[in-house]
């Protein structure tokens, strides 16, 4: 290296050093500072003088720097662009309270003696108290918050001052800045400057107790004297094109304080009466305030000429548009360029076409060195209109001289091209670029490319990178940035790449495969007896990079050539693998060759775990799987494009046999519908367990439409030729399901609104062509045309109807989902893996002891496990045909050596698959061998981001998650909130769930007998007296209430008529004769309420009180069900009780229960009943069965990873502000996060100091973020 | 606690093992995992139902001896607080 270089890189790393911020300190700034860095005393209300230059002490001061272009700052001597700006002051004529900081006053007046200044404790206490807070906000700060407040409680309640024996004064807090003291003579305003006085009595030591510290700030500060005024850096005035020039909301509202201040000095100065100084007191007040926040409560905020209202200080901050989450988060940059963008399957899944316009403006700077001079000097003389060529060159000597080509003499330029100079070329093919499409929901939304630069207008891209970015074509543009020195294209390169993205770490699966017409062509390419034409055959095959295993092609064509061949060429030879394709027929592929069935979305679909494509991937590497991807996409490509596929409206035409079929399934449901309408009208029909009549009817006629249309749907299949393009789609799995083709040509069926059928509009009538009070299927939303029949105007509106729920529930689905994310990536962002594999936050603190518990990275599992056992096995078995068979000693024994490396799960499976394939010694030597390595090669990399990945996992499928709370089959108890509310209420740590669930299973005794388990359920039931009572009479005379006893179901709940008097007989004089329960409330009737009625009303209430009243059972449990379930472990068929309402305690308490098994949906429950440990597995299997149940892959380390981080610190917190970030150490994440201002309040009492160690607070600094390659440093000697 | 409530808690499917550690074992933990801060750990509540049938007082380490979906079994430690 060059001696200048060496030397510059010197300066570099200097440099870099000495700007590295290594924290930042949080405080309250006091008078004394505030003067002695003002530079101004700003008392004069006027911006400019009469000839319109900025007056001296006005709050256009040249002093306060950011000179006119051109000009230099009076106090430092920079140019506009270098001078910081520098602060003033305005000294306040009388004091005022800082609204920001009215709480912590209030807390401070609380607990001080007026009189002392001491905290109004046991003077023994308090050393003691101290020692304590000192303890918790070194180790436990979220516990030192809630012990101040503790404190502050406690020495506020003290009526008289331990130290000085004066009484307390009450202190009453309006807000948002008014305080007022209790005397004897009534309510008394305590002006800021009393406030103050007291204020400045605390004792320093003491400041601790306050939640103030004592190193940051002295409470009286909160009372400001002086108000300090920003430079014009920060509130910068700007020139309208007429001329005028229009100041910042802030000089405006800082104008407002100085008029009313100088107001207030003259007055003063004159002897003015005290009532006139007051309104002009209260409206310095007010403007200060103001001035710091426009949007306080109870406060008409301030307005520019009345119309606008003016963003002061905490509106500039705070929110989606403040100064955090638009400036300081969310930053932008050069070198980007944005444009639509089109499909190219020509192109290699890693590239992505680049416009040759937009290559002529983003550039790559490259320094000249001896090695590329040449191939330089020829960009140079290209210049910046000819493609390869380049912009700009910056000279290494003369200080760094910029040229732009253009307009220079570029061959004189090329020819001075000399080492170390650096030429600004234009993006060239091999370029490596990020690509990114919005929103980009996980971190395949961001992928690395290699640059191929075209023509025309658009971005290229590959077909099957579509899912990663969720993009299609349909006008949507996407974002691509230029990496811009060669260690970040090295590290995109080998991280983001695409074809290292090919599996998802969210299910670890391919999630880049084929999908739409590429499946449809492998389809047919592959299908049993495809035979191509010779000339067909040969021109697909041209279009592979290189041709292979020619022989092979011979031996499998047997003088045919088919669609196969080309498949099993691309495999390679080792490869032996079978799967069920989707017609559920065998597809089995040995050594490389496809032996039978039709390859379709099963084998090599996108997003499908256990394909042909995921095998590939994981056994030949990523980079093969790009070629195998690209290359065979190519040859769909081709082959679709020469056979041709369409379709059009004949192809959803059904023949006359089929439409009379479908028309009569539609007429018998219809009269079907009308049946059981009947039959509920006379009120003969059949009910269904624990629905009400109405219930029970909506769902008879659900089952009714619904099987008419799957039994249309069915007959349309069976009708439609198997080359019916709509067919040959859903049988590969290309498009559309067996709905979708019922629905184009048989029939649409019923229309529903949030799961029922549709039932709003007129009175008791849907539309006015029907007749109020019908219910039928046609008048309630059934549509018996088919899109290919077309739809009458009524079965139109429905179906409109139906659609516009769809929408609305889009819309609001990615807002809500879009919240979750982002309150589960700023709860999970600085999580890392240490290299000890422990899961830590930014400070340290230990999540997980392993990450997901086996230290394995999802994104290199094989579905979730770090080795797949069977594959192993059977490939291993292939080589070690023969030998003899190890033995359970010898297996046993290969095990124990590798204990300590593995995770027991995989020592287990080894075990059992090893003996279950009757493996030989070799096989098996060789395999448990193997098993350590993937294992090993499966582990996460140290640094890596698991708590952002965790975060994507489960944000990004959030927005492909039903809204809607399922209906289970009519069974109440088993209807749970699922999908996005059940995740958001899980996530939010939600106090009680709004369904609350138990599945309660049996003991011994009761689980095989369905009347045991009868009795059981029962005597859990939650049952009111209402549930017992026949009939309930008033007895006005007697003023009691004659209650009739149900005997029948009094004993199914085990409860005698003697033990319900006995409830009630303990407050109430009651009598019992047989059935009859008499009981007299006793109502307090006032002398002069002498009217029947008043005493009725009191009656009535008195007997719904006791109908209400609990009398058996388990409070809360409300509505019990029975069903019979196989026992997972067992096989044994068993009862157990589903329940609506949930009381785990007593529950488990309950004789007859299986106190082990036994569950609920509520995790705060399980927490106080079975602990934390419990509630973290509820919340992992929770999360898990939504998941599932919705269809969504996740894998478990995600979920566990939220489950540890909500219970780290022994208690259930919340993934949101008050939960999880609420406990962040970094003051800047969490200011960044929400509720902005009261966190930097709160931060600058306490004197918090950010140390700048998570992802959020780097980025706002502006350096590098500590977490992955950002951990890493390279040392080395220059030089 | 109620003894029967008791057992019903230990023996709960979703509660795995708790374990206090003794002086030894705690020191090493505390040690090799969290520098020799012990607030670097995971917390268990004082008040937590398990914490109180195995009698651990504020200061131990508890080792929970966890059933896992990927690992099969683990181990996981958290402070008493």
């Amino acid at each position: 290296m060059s001696e200048r270089i060496v030397g510059e890189l010197k300066g570099l790393l200097e440099e870099a050093r000495r700007y590295r911020i290594s924290k930042i300190k949080f405080g309250v700034l006091s008078p004394q500072i505030i003067r002695n860095m003002s530079v101004v005393e700003v008392t004069n209300e006027a911006y400019r003088d009469e000839v319109g230059a900025p007056t001296v002490g006005g709050l256009l001061d040249p002093r306060f720097g950011a000179p006119e272009p051109g000009s230099h700052c009076p106090i430092c001597g920079n140019d506009r662009d270098h001078c910081p700006g520098h602060f003033g002051h305005i000294e306040l004529s009388l004091p005022v309270v800082h609204v920001l900081f009215a709480d912590h006053i209030y807390n401070a007046l609380r607990g001080v003696c007026h009189n002392c200044g001491r905290i109004k404790l046991d003077p023994e206490k308090i050393p003691v108290y101290i020692k304590r807070a000192e303890f918790l906000k070194k180790h436990l700060p979220d516990r030192y918050k809630a012990f101040v407040k503790k404190v502050i409680k406690e020495a506020s309640s003290v009526e008289r001052c331990p130290h000085c024996g004066i009484s307390s004064i009450k202190i009453e807090f309006e807000k948002p800045y008014k305080f007022y003291k209790h005397v004897e003579a009534g309510r008394i305003e305590l002006s800021p400057s009393e406030i103050r006085d007291i204020l400045e009595r605390i004792p320093d030591d003491e400041l601790i107790l306050y939640g103030f510290d004592k190193e940051a700030m002295r409470p009286e500060w909160l009372i400001l004297t002086v108000l300090p005024v920003p430079p014009l850096t920060v509130r910068p005035s700007i020139q309208l094109e007429t001329g005028e020039r229009s100041e910042d909301d802030l000089t405006h509202k800082l104008v407002d304080v100085i008029k009313i201040n100088n107001k207030i000095k003259r007055d003063k100065a004159a002897g003015s009466v005290a009532m006139a100084l007051k309104n002009d007191y209260d409206a310095l007040q007010l403007h200060v305030a103001t001035y710091f926040n426009n949007e306080l409560p109870g406060i008409p905020p301030s307005t520019h000429r009345g119309v606008k209202r003016l963003k002061t200080l905490a509106q500039r901050l705070s929110g989606k548009e403040g100064r955090f989450r638009n400036n300081l988060i969310g930053k932008r940059v050069n070198f980007s360029a944005r444009t639509v963008i089109s499909p190219d399957s020509n192109l290699n899944i890693n590239e992505v076409g680049v416009p040759e316009e937009i290559a002529k403006i983003l550039t790559v700077s490259t320094i000249v060195t001896p090695y590329n001079i040449e191939e330089l000097r020829k960009l140079v003389i290209n210049g910046p209109d000819i493609h390869p060529g380049a912009n700009y060159v910056i000279k290494a000597t003369k200080g760094g001289y910029r040229m732009y080509l253009k307009y220079a003499d570029r061959y004189k330029v090329a020819e001075m091209l000399e080492v170390g100079d650096i030429v600004e070329r234009h993006l060239m093919d091999g370029d490596i670029v990020l690509f990114n499409r919005q929103p980009s929901l996980h971190r395949m939304s961001i992928m690395a490319h290699v640059a191929k630069v075209l023509p025309y207008r658009t971005f290229r891209l590959h077909l099957t990178v579509c899912p990663p970015y969720n993009a299609d074509f349909d006008g949507d543009e996407m974002n691509l940035h230029v990496v811009q020195n060669s260690e970040a294209a090295a590290e995109a390169k080998a991280l983001m790449l695409v074809q290292n993205q090919i599996i998802s770490p969210r299910y670890g699966a391919p999630i880049i495969g084929f999908g739409k017409d590429y499946i449809t062509s492998a389809f047919i390419l592959t299908m049993e007896g495809n035979e191509l034409s010779k000339d067909l055959f040969f021109n697909l095959l041209s279009t592979y990079d290189r041709v292979a295993k020619l022989d092979l092609i011979k031996k499998h064509k047997r003088g045919k050539y088919s669609g196969k061949s080309l498949f099993s060429i691309l495999l390679p030879e080792t490869f032996t693998y079978s799967l069920k394709s989707k017609l559920d027929k065998d597809v089995i592929i040995k050594k490389g060759v496809l032996l039978k069935g039709t390859i379709d979305k099963n084998s090599i679909g996108a997003e499908q775990a256990d394909s042909v494509l995921h095998r590939l991937v994981r056994e030949y590497g990523n980079r093969f799987g790009g070629k195998f991807i690209t290359q065979f996409a190519r040859v769909l490509d081709r082959f679709l494009t020469f056979t041709g596929f369409s379709i059009d409206i004949e192809d959803l035409k059904l023949p006359e046999e089929a439409i009379i079929k479908i028309k009569k399934i539609e007429e018998e449901a219809i009269k079907k519908v009308d049946e059981i309408i009947a039959k509920y009208r006379r009120g003969e029909l059949e009910l269904i367990k624990g629905l009400s009549p109405e219930e029970s009817l909506e769902q008879h006629i659900h089952e009714v439409l619904a099987d008419a249309r799957t039994q249309a749907g069915l007959i349309a299949l069976e009708y439609l030729s198997k080359d019916n393009p709509l067919y040959i789609m859903v049988m590969s799995g290309a498009r559309g399901t067996d709905i979708n083709v019922a629905q184009l040509t048989a029939m649409l069926g019923q229309q529903t609104i949030r799961g029922r059928r549709i039932s709003r509009g007129f009175d008791n009538r849907t539309l006015s062509t029907f007749k109020e009070g019908d219910i039928g299927a046609r008048a309630r939303g059934f549509v018996g045309s088919s899109f290919y029949s077309g739809l009458t105007p009524t079965e139109f509106f429905f179906h409109s109807m139906g659609g516009r729920e769809g929408l609305m529930d889009t819309a609001v689905k990615t807002q809500q989902s879009g919240y979750l994310y982002r309150r589960l990536v700023y709860s999970l962002e600085d999580l890392h893996v240490d290299h000890d594999f422990v899961v830590r936050t930014s400070n340290g603190k230990i999540v997980q002891f392993k990450y997901g518990e086996d230290a394995v990275d999802p994104a290199r599992s094989d579905h979730g496990k770090p080795v797949n056992i069977d594959r192993l096995i059977d490939s291993i078995s292939l080589l070690y045909p023969k030998g003899k068979r190890a033995t359970k000693d010898y297996i046993k024994k290969l095990l124990k050596k590798v204990e300590s490396e593995i995770p027991s799960s995989l020592r287990d499976e080894l075990w059992s698959k090893l003996i279950e394939k009757k493996a030989n010694k070799e096989v098996a030597k060789e395999a448990i061998r193997q098993a350590v390595i993937n294992y090993r090669t499966a582990k996460i990399d140290p640094g890596a981001a698991v708590g952002v990945v965790a975060a994507q996992s489960i944000g990004e499928p959030g927005t492909q998650m039903t809204l809607r709370t399922f209906h289970y089959a009519g069974v109440k108890e088993k209807d749970v909130t699922i999908g996005l509310p059940r995740i958001i209420e899980i996530i939010d740590a939600k106090q009680k769930p709004s369904t609350p669930r138990m599945i309660i299973y049996l003991d011994e005794e009761h689980r095989y007998s369905q009347e045991k388990a009868e009795a059981v359920a029962n005597r859990i039931k939650a049952t009111q007296f209402r549930d017992v009572v026949k009939e309930a009479t008033i007895d006005l005379i007697n003023r009691s209430i004659i209650f009739k006893l149900d005997l029948e179901s009094l004993k199914a709940v085990g409860k005698s008529p003697i033990e319900v008097k006995r409830i009630f007989s303990r407050r109430y004089s009651t009598e019992l004769k047989e059935d009859t329960l008499i009981i007299r409330p006793n109502i307090k009737i006032k002398e002069n309420e002498t009217d029947e009625y008043v005493i009725l009303e009191k009656l009535r209430k008195a007997r719904d009180r006791f109908l209400d009243r609990h009398i058996a059972g388990i409070p809360n449990v409300v509505r019990v069900t029975l069903e019979k379930i196989v026992n997972e472990e067992t096989g044994e068929e068993e009862w157990v009780i589903y329940t609506a309402g949930s009381n785990l305690k007593e529950v488990l308490l309950f004789e007859g229960v299986d106190p082990v098994r036994t569950i609920t949906n509520d995790i705060f429950e399980i927490y106080e009943v079975l602990g934390i440990e419990a509630a973290r597995n509820a919340i992992i299997n929770e999360i898990k069965s939504v998941m599932e149940e919705q269809g969504l892959d996740v894998d478990y380390r995600h979920i566990m990873l939220v489950a540890d981080i909500m219970t780290r610190d022994g208690r259930i917190r919340q993934m949101g502000r008050y939960g999880v970030v609420a406990v962040k150490d970094s003051v800047l994440t969490r200011a960044a996060f929400e509720i902005t201002v009261p966190v930097l309040v709160g931060a600058a009492v306490r004197g918090e100091e950010d140390l700048l160690r998570g992802p959020t607070e780097n980025i706002i600094v502006g350096s590098r973020v500590p977490i992955g390659t950002g951990s890493v440093d390279l040392y080395m000697e220059v030089g | 606690m109620d003894e029967k409530l008791k057992n019903i808690i230990l023996s709960h499917k979703l509660v795995p093992k708790h374990v206090i550690l003794d002086e030894r074992e705690k020191k090493e933990i505390i040690k090799k995992y969290a520098g020799g801060d012990p607030f670097k750990l995971p917390y268990i509540s004082r008040n937590d139902p398990v914490v109180k049938v195995i009698g651990a007082k504020p200061g131990d380490v508890i080792k929970i001896i966890r059933k896992s979906p990927t690992a099969g079994e683990t181990v996981y430690y958290r402070l008493v607080v």
